[in-house]
Order: C-alpha cells, then sequence, then structure tokens
C-alpha cells in the first residue's frame, strides 16, 4: 500500500501537511481507518519512539513527528469513532496541579495516541478532582500524570491518593512521569509504573492495559 | 573567586548564592534564612519577579559566608524596572516587588501579571495554586509563513538606552565596592533561551512565541532562525562595547546565555544542530569579550549537556552552570577529570531535585562534602547548589549544605 508509506515517511519526517494528505488518499483508496492507525500511525510512532531512545532525534523532532501523527488522526479520528472501533486503552493525562510545564506531557500524550490508546488530554495545572471526574465519566483505564518541578511533585501523591479516596485506585492503572521523577518515588507513593521517557511510556501504558 | 576561576587551588572554595538569576535562592528561603540568621525582620525585595528569587543582601550574606555578588538589568522579568519597590502580601509572606508589578487572582487562586504592569493587555504570567512562581504565558498569534519576519522576534532586542547603561554603571560601582567577586548579567546575549521566546516582557509579542513552535522552527525554519540571532548577536556586541566603554574591567564575570541544552536524560538537539545553529554567535560574543575586556563568559544549561562542553571550550565559554550532576552522563569526577582544567564548575555543588528538599541535613552535608573534594582540587570551582534554592527546601538544609562548604574549607562559619 504505497499510501501508507508515504503516511509512514510523512510521520517519521515530522511532515504534517504530507501526513494529512497521505491520509486521505489511503481512505479514498479504501484503507480501513483501524488499519491506518495499527498498521501505520503505531508502528510510525514507535520508529520515532526508537530514534528519539537512541538521540537520532531529539525534542524538536518528536514535535514535528507528533504534529504529522496528530494531523493523521485528526481526519482517522471520526471515522473510528463512526465505526464503533475500541482503543487499545483510554488514557486521561496532563501535568499536577500547580504544574504548569507541559512539553513532556504533550510528547507523551502524542505518543500514547500514536501508540493507538484514546487519550484523553486535560492539559496543564490539574486538579485531583479533575483526574477523577475525567477517568470517571469517560471510562477510562489509564491515568497519566505529569510534574517538572521539585514543589509540585507532591501533587502526585495528592492525585494518587485522591482516587484511593474515591474508591477507583482498583479500576484505574496510574503511571507517572516528569524530569525529577524517579521509580522509587512511583513506588513511594502508590502508583503503577513509571517511565523515563515518552517511548517508555507507551510501552508502559501497553502493560498497564492488560493487566 | 578570581584565584579558583584562574584554574589555581584558592585557600577557600568559593561561595555564591545570589548572583545570577540561576544561583538564586527563592524568596521564600531568603525569607527563612534571614529568620534563622536572627537577620533584621521584614519584607524580602523580590528581584527576579519571574522565579521569585530574594535579594541576598549584605547582612545575609555575610552571614551565609558568600563570596559573590551580582549585577543585574535595569528591567526585571516582565519589563518591570527594578525600582519603587512596593509591598505585596504572596500568599502569606510579606515581600517586595517593583513598583510596577501588577497581579490579579483568578476564582481558583491562580496569580496572573502583566507585562510592564499593564492590565490592560493580555497577562504574561501565571502562578497557579500549588506553584511558587510566575511560567510565562504563551501569546502565539497566528503564523503566516509569508509574513513571518525576522524582525518581529527582534522587538525585545535593541541598542542600549542610557537609562540602562546609567543603571548598569550605577550597580557595577556598588557590587564592586563591596569587595565581592561580581556577575554581571547585562541581557541581550542569550540565544533562543527558551525562558525568554514568549517575551514576557512584551505587551503584543510578534513572531514566533510558542515554545513548541519554536523548538520545531530550530528545525524546519533554521533560516529565520539564523537571522534572528545575527542580528541579536551584532546588537549585543554593540551594547557590549557600550557597557565595557562604562565599566572597563571591573566585574569579574559576564553572564552571556542561559539557553538550556540538556534534559534530564539526553539534549534539545545534536551536537551537530548546536554547532550549526549557536556556535557561532557564541564564539563571536566571547571572541569580543576576551578581546575586549577581562570578564569571563558564563554559560547556564540545565541538563545533560557533556556532549557539548568541547563545543562550549571552543565557542568561548570559561564557566558552566549549574553542572546538573543528576542528569544523564554528568557524573562529576568524570566532568572534573575530562575538562576540569578548562572549565570553571559553577554549581554542581548539591541535588536540588532530591537530596537538598527531600533529604536530611546529613544527607545534604555528606553530598556537599563529597562533590568538594571532586571539584576543589586545583580550582576551577565556584560552589552553588543545581540551579537556584526553590520554595520549599527545609532552612536547616540549606545551612546544612553551607555549614559543609565551610567544614571542608576548614572553617566553621555559619
Amino acid at each position: 500500500m504505497p499510501d501508507l508509506d508515504k503516511l509512514h515517511q510523512a510521520v517519521i519526517e515530522g511532515d504534517w501537511k504530507a501526513a494529512a494528505a497521505a491520509t486521505q488518499a489511503a481512505i479514498a483508496a479504501g484503507v480501513a481507518p483501524l488499519t491506518i492507525v495499527t498498521g501505520c500511525l503505531v508502528p510510525a510512532m514507535d520508529e520515532v519512539g526508537r530514534l528519539f531512545e537512541c538521540e537520532e532525534y531529539f525534542v524538536p523532532e518528536m514535535l514535528l513527528s507528533a504534529r504529522a501523527m496528530k494531523a493523521s488522526m485528526a481526519i482517522v479520528r471520526p471515522l473510528l469513532a463512526a465505526a464503533g472501533t475500541e482503543p487499545v486503552g483510554r488514557v486521561v493525562i496532563g501535568t499536577v496541579k500547580g504544574d504548569l510545564h507541559d512539553i513532556g506531557k504533550n510528547l507523551v500524550a502524542s505518543m500514547l495516541e500514536g501508540g493507538g490508546f484514546e487519550v484523553i488530554d486535560l492539559g496543564a495545572d490539574v486538579a485531583p478532582e479533575r483526574f477523577i471526574e475525567a477517568a470517571t465519566t469517560r471510562n477510562a483505564n489509564l491515568v497519566a500524570l505529569s510534574a517538572l518541578l521539585t514543589v509540585t511533585m507532591p501533587s502526585m501523591k495528592t492525585t494518587v491518593d485522591a482516587f484511593q479516596s474515591a474508591g477507583l485506585r482498583e479500576k484505574v492503572k496510574i503511571m507517572v512521569g516528569g524530569a525529577p521523577v524517579t521509580q522509587q518515588y512511583a513506588d513511594a507513593i502508590g502508583a503503577d509504573g513509571y517511565s523515563e521517557s515518552a517511548g517508555g511510556a507507551v510501552a508502559l501504558a501497553r502493560r498497564l492495559a492488560v493487566v | 573567586m578570581r584565584t579558583a576561576l584562574d584554574h589555581r587551588e584558592p585557600d577557600r572554595i568559593p561561595l555564591d548564592f545570589g548572583s545570577t538569576a540561576v544561583t538564586g535562592i527563592h524568596v521564600s528561603c531568603v525569607a527563612a534564612l534571614r529568620d534563622y540568621y536572627g537577620l533584621a525582620a521584614g519584607p524580602v525585595t523580590v528581584h527576579e519577579p519571574g522565579q521569585m528569587l530574594g535579594r541576598v543582601e549584605d547582612d545575609l550574606r555575610a552571614a551565609m559566608g558568600l563570596d559573590v555578588t551580582g549585577v543585574f538589568p535595569r528591567k526585571a522579568k516582565f519589563g518591570l524596572p527594578a525600582t519603587d519597590w512596593k509591598e505585596w502580601n504572596f500568599r502569606g509572606l510579606n515581600v517586595l516587588m517593583p513598583g510596577d508589578f501588577r497581579a490579579r487572582t483568578e476564582p481558583n487562586g491562580n496569580i496572573l501579571t502583566y507585562p510592564e504592569g499593564d492590565e490592560t493587555v493580555a497577562p504574561s504570567g501565571r502562578m497557579p495554586m500549588g506553584s511558587a512562581f510566575f511560567d510565562t504565558i504563551i501569546r502565539q498569534p497566528e503564523i503566516d509563513e509569508e509574513k513571518l519576519d525576522p524582525a518581529d522576534n527582534l522587538e525585545e532586542f535593541g541598542p542600549i538606552s542610557e537609562e540602562d547603561l546609567n543603571h548598569i554603571e550605577r550597580s557595577v560601582r556598588v557590587a564592586c565596592g563591596s569587595g565581592y567577586g561580581v556577575v554581571a548579567s547585562f541581557g541581550g546575549t542569550s540565544f533562543g533561551d527558551i525562558a525568554l521566546v514568549p517575551a514576557p516582557s512584551l505587551k503584543n509579542p510578534k513572531g514566533i512565541r510558542d515554545v513548541a513552535e519554536w523548538y520545531m522552527s530550530t528545525r524546519t525554519r533554521r533560516s529565520y532562525i539564523h537571522r534572528i540571532f545575527e542580528r541579536q548577536c551584532e546588537l549585543g556586541i554593540e551594547n557590549l562595547a557600550r557597557i565595557h566603554a562604562g565599566i572597563g574591567d571591573a566585574v569579574d564575570c559576564m553572564f552571556v546565555c542561559g539557553t538550556d541544552f540538556g534534559t534530564q536524560t539526553s539534549a534539545f538537539c545534536s551536537v551537530a544542530t548546536f554547532r550549526e545553529l549557536w556556535f557561532p554567535y557564541y564564539k563571536l560574543v566571547n571572541d569580543w569579550v576576551h578581546a575586549n575586556t577581562a570578564w569571563k563568559c558564563f554559560k547556564h544549561s540545565c541538563g545533560s549537556v557533556e556532549r557539548f562542553f568541547e563545543s562550549f571550550i571552543e565557542a568561548g565559554f570559561d564557566i558552566v552552570n549549574p553542572v546538573q550532576c543528576s542528569a544523564a552522563g554528568m557524573d562529576p569526577a568524570e566532568l572534573k577529570r575530562k575538562y576540569g582544567s578548562r572549565l570553571v564548575f559553577w554549581g554542581g555543588g548539591v541535588d536540588t531535585q532530591k537530596t537538598l528538599p527531600f533529604g536530611t541535613p546529613q544527607e545534604v552535608r555528606e553530598e556537599v562534602l563529597r562533590r568538594c573534594e571532586i571539584f576543589a582540587p586545583g580550582g576551577g570551582f565556584v560552589f552553588n547548589s543545581i540551579h537556584n534554592l526553590q520554595a520549599g527546601t527545609p532552612v536547616e538544609n540549606i545551612v546544612a549544605m553551607v555549614r559543609a562548604v565551610h567544614e571542608f574549607n576548614g572553617g566553621s562559619h555559619a
């Protein structure tokens, strides 16, 4: 399917216009929307993650690829919804209360979306009750918390505790990340998982989603 | 300090807190330290209203046994002249803010602030509940590729005004009369500092102002970025010539640039990109400084940046900060071994992500002593924590850090 090759290449190269055009062409050629996601966008973003891990790609390239993937998803998403296609999992994501630094969170959100997850992005500076409300109303099975600052890391614990108090801790898995966050910290606050990279977050989410 | 900067071992490690906007102390910690040392009570001056850094006055400098002071531009972040100080209740702590500072509290408790204190335009800073400093609000106008003009990203750079020159000359006289080492932050030579790209001081920023859009532009609009940096570099050197004509070689170091090239585990670009896009401009600035002044050139970059150190040296940087030993590939002993004779490490003294805010005073002492043992031999080390002392850091840990440096120095100060 040459159109999917073009789409794959457009995502790797971070060309959002080419990605949108290739997506339209693939749909016009009769390629199933789910095939576009699982057969092209997921492996393309996996490759972007790999390139980032081996430091051939850096933040600018990741952002460009994420934008290209989103341009494709913007076309595909309504078709998936219309067909009633179920995602790999539903993730509510945001930076925790007090933290406005969202580049890392945005990259993780894009990688998760490119990995076949439905992503409910609550943005930055998200209070625990908003995470709970979104996880409940959208029937999410994963919650991803991000913090860049040492002063806002405690909001991660507050959020995990709030899920516990709301009786939802058994229903959702909580993953955490951000520059000062460590596996040790994740364990200490009772999170289910930690990843130090956006690519790793997708692998973690896949593991947690099937538990 | 001068001995240390010359890579000779001084009688004691010089100690800095408060000389720059990246080696400072959060205002709440300054207040706590003043209380701890029994200094005069009263509101602390916030000299950097973005990160809410408190001014380290001479009495606190003496109490902590510090060796460095700073010179700052006339206008602080958000375009606020550092004058006409007024009291502001900062979530229960009475502080002094620049007279033009304006704040509005949203119903959710977030605090907004405005460029040049002008409440008729959109706010340019926000401090969420739970945070302790202002983050810049992105105000990105719609981008029309056909009309993108590098001049739009140069609005905040221009010939230095007489008012600004006079301020710098006055500040340098005071700083140099103090007997401390002096770091001067003149402004204007930070190329693509992501904290400044959104132009928090401008009322209606134009050009590329969104953080993600800027990062992507370093890849997709490279000629545009080059044209910004070229002109910024010309203006910066012209301004440095005028500043130097006024102050001579009075200051010891010049803060050149705070652009971050590292993340916790990686970098924001490859070395090849750095050398193509940033290196030429750094070299022009640093070469001018070295050819015309006795100032040392100070480079700040957080994160995992060891890969750039050879390029930093080649570009003429003398000093690196904050030496984030907690980032990937930043082992202190290895850094000292490879670069210790060619770069001054201004920082790296103690981790501010874990040990200082969350450790015990004993853990802080042990880490500080270990770092001093690594970095001190042969000079080339000015003690500072890894970046500013953050809000919420226990004062006992800050004091333990200071005591440990003095313990290493063989004294019992503080």
